[in-house]
């Protein structure tokens, strides 16, 4: 009996000794193998009395289960440590730069388009598109312009031939969805898209530029739904807290017409340079849609009436950016275009 | 247009409302005012008189004064050759601020100088309108002026001028005396405008004969004045006529130019001693050359309108009167225009002449149909009064003015409806009375009759955009259609679009928007012609002409200016529609150059070549729906001046052409000074017109693969795609996927040979491959390549 106990203390020790996995590999073979010490105490069991024999054998049998879960759970040490020592080793720098992936930008005015377009289309508006190369009809005729109007000066105009020209403004594409609607309402649309004028490039002017436009007709419109509408945009571009007024303007194809303005989103309405202290800065043009235009496309204009509005893309990403030139948008060095990497 | 505030005074009672008040609320109401400053800038200035003059010790024409504003005595050093004891003369002191800059205490030569003596321009009165005395010295006061009193006001040149940017619509506002209507009404002020008498039957009987043969000069009037004393006008018209921007010349042209102000209508005074004969013409249709007033010689074309007497020419109609018959000093008598002429032809002809005079910019913003008979009306009664006019004779007139009194109905109703407002009956029909347009209301319906000169007024939505204009729209409420739901939604084009600019720009592209409008010489460099160049009629410049019908040489210009500036990895996209006289297509333009990614620490290195181009643009295609067999490329043979012969390809979805990519041309883009790049061109209407395959879920596979490498020796000329195709097409379905990992050449390789190194994947889907199975279709590709391609293992 104190042979088994004395098995058991040794194995025990020599467990505890074992400082890596070899070490308590070998003693594992020591003391549990076919061969080793624990196996060793049977052969004493021959010399043991019937009566004896049951009890030395759940003794050497406690024994073996002893260091067995010694065994293991020395084991579950030793390899904790020695993942941990592995991990130490493969410590790396985190300071170096990562991979970084270089991530393109989508070109400002087509950030502001999108936003835009996104904003309407939210509000159940469709996005219509015409011809750059577009039919006097369209651009000026049937937008009130009739041939010899004055306000055709206001947009010195690129023509092509007598008849054809390049859009002056987006108003064209509205003047066609207008005709193919056929009269059925409502309309409900936003029409972004390229126009030229005959202006001389400079910081301020530029022969080509972006609008989009923006056209409801269907009901009872009123000037107030112009309005709650602006405000909307008004709060997609410039912030939250953004206000607008409208100030009495004209345009051919609008009555009433009106120049909007957006309270400064430089100094909040206090004051600024950017604002020229005034607290509003002028961004739009909008109206009601002139009872001629809707008759000219086949509406009936007793029985509905319409808004509409035009927004100068260079100009709302100038305000917003604080760009100063609206070159830049067209000379598209790289260095400019990664200002804009993210749509905010 | 220059609005004169002292001008205004005379109609409205303004005390309580300052220059700049004013200015903001015509600008609240739709004038806007630009710019409101006083016409004479000068602080500290003082009427004083010259007690002492004597000669400077130190100078031969300066003078050394002693000047006394009754308060003070100045020691002022002047300048100025009329300077002398005993004048009143106005006296800028020390601190004074004029637009030259601030007085200051000061020596002159030695000799101290407290303040200037000043002459008029010096206080910012334009020197156009001074005379050579009062522009080479000192401003001499009458008697009358008192010592210490303001000079400004004395001089009666305390005035604001307003300067408002007209609307096109509000032309009537060049007159002064709609203005002033205008004015009324937004302050809600009585207007006390002058009353004439009908000049139609002042005088005796005319025998003038006037006539028109022209349709651009619908009406005519005109009137004889046999006596007229030409002399200096007096000065309150003087300096209203230079507050509102127009030179002072003597009483007769004076009253021609103040009537134009006030009324609108354009005069033109002929020295009728100077008429060879009683008659007038107006005609067009002419050719020849004209000496006009300002003793400049005009060539007359056929369309311009030209007033003609005894046959010759005496005018340019609207513009300006000949030479020949204008007002001088000997003018004793006179015979006054007053007529229409079309808007259009004044405006061709003032631009071909470049004579924007007051008169022309007048009728080409059009002139209210009754302006003339008001004007002849005002001036008979102004030449009577200031140039001892006499001798009338009865107005003549040719033509008519087709004036049709003008009503408009318009309901409460309507007008709250159209602008979502809840104005009462009460304060409808206050705006337009104030508006001077006659209402009757009748149980809210309210019929305007619109005076003549509101020629903008026209239909029921233009008197809702008097009310609310001056009602303000400070106060109008959001709201937000209240309407049947619609769906908004982008089209399949403008998805497209956001998809490759998505995409492309994930991978590292910058998008580029490039002018459209482009030079003869970019036109010739047109890829995939489709059409006749359009040009524009009169461009700004060479440079500017033609709308491009394809994007490259624009976007390669782009590269080109940003390869100047040092960037080397310039990696762009456009999308737009390019023209033709036919057809509008719409292309994407990609241009790569130096690395699309690059990571030297990383060891990331994505050139930006030939490779990188082509999986990028499978990727957009396979994207988009286009299953990678329905593309197809070809050597491109059909652009080989754009693009590198051998290093690009054209593309094909299905039988369609999609466009051409590849190496840029060495020739090319030496002549678009560009390096190292390669650039597509697509069509995307191409892509739209091709039906894309449904997403589908291809089951998982439940069986293992096998993997099994070759390396293959080729001729170099072999198109790698024949090798897969021969492996894929050998493989007994049992070939999964085909990837090339290398391809070689150079030693240990024999000469016009190639190694291609293949991974091939194995794999059934129903059950699991044995090693025979695979052997056996393995064996089966070698031998089909050897017998196909004479491609043989590397030993």
């Amino acid at each position: 009996m104190e042979k088994v106990q004395q098995v058991k203390n040794d194995g025990l020790m020599a467990i505890e000794k074992c400082e890596n996995l070899e070490q308590l590999n070998q003693v594992r073979i020591d003391y549990l193998s076919k061969k080793g010490h624990v196996q060793g105490l049977m052969a004493l069991m021959k010399d043991l009395s019937k009566e004896e024999k049951p009890a030395f054998g759940q003794e050497v049998n406690d024994c073996k289960q002893a260091l067995t879960k010694a065994l293991d759970a020395k084991m579950e040490v030793l390899q904790k440590d020695a993942l941990k020592a592995k991990l130490e080793k493969e410590k790396i720098d985190i300071t170096v730069a990562g991979y970084k992936p270089n991530i393109g930008t989508v070109h400002p005015l087509m950030m502001i388009q999108q936003e835009l377009e996104d904003l309407f289309v939210g509000m159940g508006y469709s996005v219509a598109e015409g011809p750059e190369m577009e039919l006097d009809l369209y651009n000026f005729e049937r937008a009130n312009l009739p041939k010899d109007h004055p306000a055709r000066d206001m947009q010195d105009t690129f023509y092509i031939t007598p008849n054809t020209l390049l859009r002056t403004h987006t108003t064209a594409i509205q003047m066609r969805v207008l005709e193919q609607a056929k009269g059925q309402l409502p309309i409900k649309l936003i029409c972004p898209g390229k126009v030229y004028r005959r202006d001389d490039d400079d910081a301020t002017h530029s022969h080509q530029f972006m609008q989009m436009e923006g056209l409801v007709v269907g009901e009872n419109i009123t000037l107030t739904d112009l309005k709650g509408t602006l405000r909307f945009f008004a709060k997609k571009m410039f912030g939250e807290d953004r206000e607008i007024r409208f100030r009495p303007s004209y345009f051919p194809f609008t009555e009433p017409s009106v120049e909007v303005d957006v309270s400064c989103h430089m100094c909040g309405g206090k004051g600024c340079n950017v604002c020229k202290q005034t607290g509003w800065i002028e961004i739009l043009g909008a109206g009601m849609v002139h009872p001629n235009v809707l008759e000219m496309s086949g509406f009936d204009s007793s029985k509905c009436s319409g808004f509409a509005f035009g927004i100068g893309l260079e100009r709302v990403a100038m305000l917003k950016y604080g760009i100063d030139d609206i070159r830049n948008f067209y000379t598209n060095d790289v260095r400019f275009l990664k200002n804009f990497d993210r749509f905010d | 247009m220059k609005i004169s505030y002292n001008w205004l005074k005379q109609y409205i009672n303004l005390d309580d409302v300052t220059p700049y008040e004013l200015a903001d609320k015509l600008t609240t109401a739709g004038v806007e005012i630009e710019a409101c400053e006083p016409y004479v800038l000068g602080t500290n200035l003082v009427i004083a008189k010259v007690e002492e003059c004597y000669d400077h010790p130190d100078s031969d024409h300066l003078h050394v004064t002693k000047v006394n504003d009754g308060t003070n005595v100045y020691q002022v050093v002047c300048g100025a050759p009329n300077v002398k004891a005993g004048i009143k003369v106005i006296l800028a002191k020390d601190g004074a601020k004029l637009p030259g800059g601030t007085i200051k205490r000061s020596m002159v030569r030695g000799v101290e100088s407290n303040g200037m003596i000043c002459a008029l321009f010096e206080l910012g009165v334009d020197k156009k309108y001074l005379t050579d005395e009062q522009i080479n010295g000192i401003e001499i006061l009458g008697d009358d002026a008192v010592v210490g009193e303001d000079p400004i006001k004395y001089l009666g040149l305390d005035d604001v001028v307003l300067d408002a940017s007209l609307t096109p619509n509000r032309a009537d506002l060049l007159s002064m005396w709609a203005l002033a209507k205008e004015v009324g009404a937004i302050l809600r002020k009585e207007v006390h405008l002058p009353e004439c008498l009908d000049s139609t039957n002042i005088g005796t009987p005319s025998t003038f004969h006037l006539d028109t043969q022209t349709n651009k000069c619908p009406y005519f009037l005109g009137k004889v004045v046999n006596k007229v004393v030409v002399k200096p006008s007096p000065k309150w018209m003087q300096d209203q006529l230079h507050a509102a921007g127009i030179k002072a010349i003597n009483n007769v042209v004076d009253i021609s130019n103040y009537v134009m102000l006030e009324t609108g209508q354009p005069l033109h005074f002929y020295n009728l001693a100077k008429l060879a004969n009683k008659d007038i013409v107006v005609k067009d249709n002419i050719e020849m050359s004209l000496t006009a007033l300002d003793g400049i010689s005009y060539d007359v074309h056929k369309d311009d309108i030209v007033i003609t007497t005894n046959g010759e020419p005496t005018g340019l109609a609207g513009i300006m009167g000949g030479d020949d018959s204008k007002i001088d000093e000997t003018t004793t008598s006179i015979f006054i225009e007053a007529a229409h002429f079309n808007d259009v032809a004044i405006r061709n002809t003032s631009r071909r002449l470049g004579l924007a005079t007051e008169a022309a910019t007048r009728f080409i913003k059009g002139i209210e149909p009754m302006a003339a008979k008001k004007a002849v009306d005002r001036c008979v009664q102004l030449l009577t009064e200031l140039a001892d006019a006499d001798g009338f004779e009865t107005n003549v007139e040719a033509g008519t003015n087709n004036y049709e009194p003008v009503v408009v109905k318009e309901t409460l109703e309507h007008c709250n409806q159209l602008l979502g407002t809840n104005y009462t009956s009460k304060q409808v029909e206050a705006v337009l009375n104030a508006l001077d347009f006659k209402v009757i209301n009748n149980n809210d319906e309210f019929t305007c009759h619109i005076p003549s000169y509101r020629t903008d007024i026209k239909i029921a939505p233009d008197i809702d955009e008097e009310v609310i204009r001056l009602l303000g729209y400070d106060d109008l409420k959001e709201t937000l259609p209240l309407m049947s739901a619609t769906v908004g939604a982008l089209n399949p084009r403008q998805k497209l679009r956001r998809m490759i600019k998505d995409v492309l720009v994930g991978m590292g592209l910058n998008e580029i928007v490039t002018y459209t409008l482009t030079k003869a010489d970019y036109m010739e460099d047109t890829i995939m012609p489709f059409g006749d160049y359009v040009q524009v009629m009169s461009p700004l410049s060479e440079d500017r002409r033609y709308m491009r019908s394809s994007l490259m040489a624009s976007v390669l210009n782009c590269l080109a200016y940003n390869q100047n500036r040092q960037s080397v990895n310039n990696n762009l996209i456009e999308i737009s529609a390019v023209t033709t006289q036919e057809k509008v297509q719409e292309r994407l333009a990609i241009c790569l150059s130096g690395h699309l990614q690059q990571d030297r620490l990383h060891q990331v290195d994505v050139k930006s070549d030939f490779y990188t181009l082509k999986g990028i643009i499978y990727d957009i295609l396979e994207r988009y729906g286009f299953n990678e067999s329905r593309i197809m490329l070809k050597e491109n043979t059909i652009d080989t001046i754009h693009f590198h012969p051998y290093r690009s390809a054209c593309i094909y979805v299905g039988k369609d052409l999609l466009g051409i990519f590849g190496d840029v041309h060495p020739s090319y883009a030496s002549k678009m000074d560009v390096t190292n790049c390669v650039y597509a061109e697509l069509l995307l209407d191409v892509i739209l017109a091709n039906k894309v395959s449904k997403v589908r879920f291809v089951p998982l596979d439940k069986y293992p693969s096998v993997s099994r490498d070759i390396a293959l020796v080729v001729k170099e000329d072999v198109q790698v795609q024949k090798i897969v195709e021969t492996i894929k097409r050998s493989g007994n379905q049992l070939v999964r996927n085909v990837e090339v990992f290398d391809i070689y050449q150079g030693e240990h390789v024999e000469k016009g040979y190639k190694s291609v190194a293949l991974n091939i994947i194995y794999q059934a889907n129903d059950h699991t491959l044995k090693d025979e199975e695979i052997n056996n279709c393995h064996q089966n590709i070698l031998d089909n390549l050897q017998n196909k391609l004479d491609a043989n293992l590397r030993g």
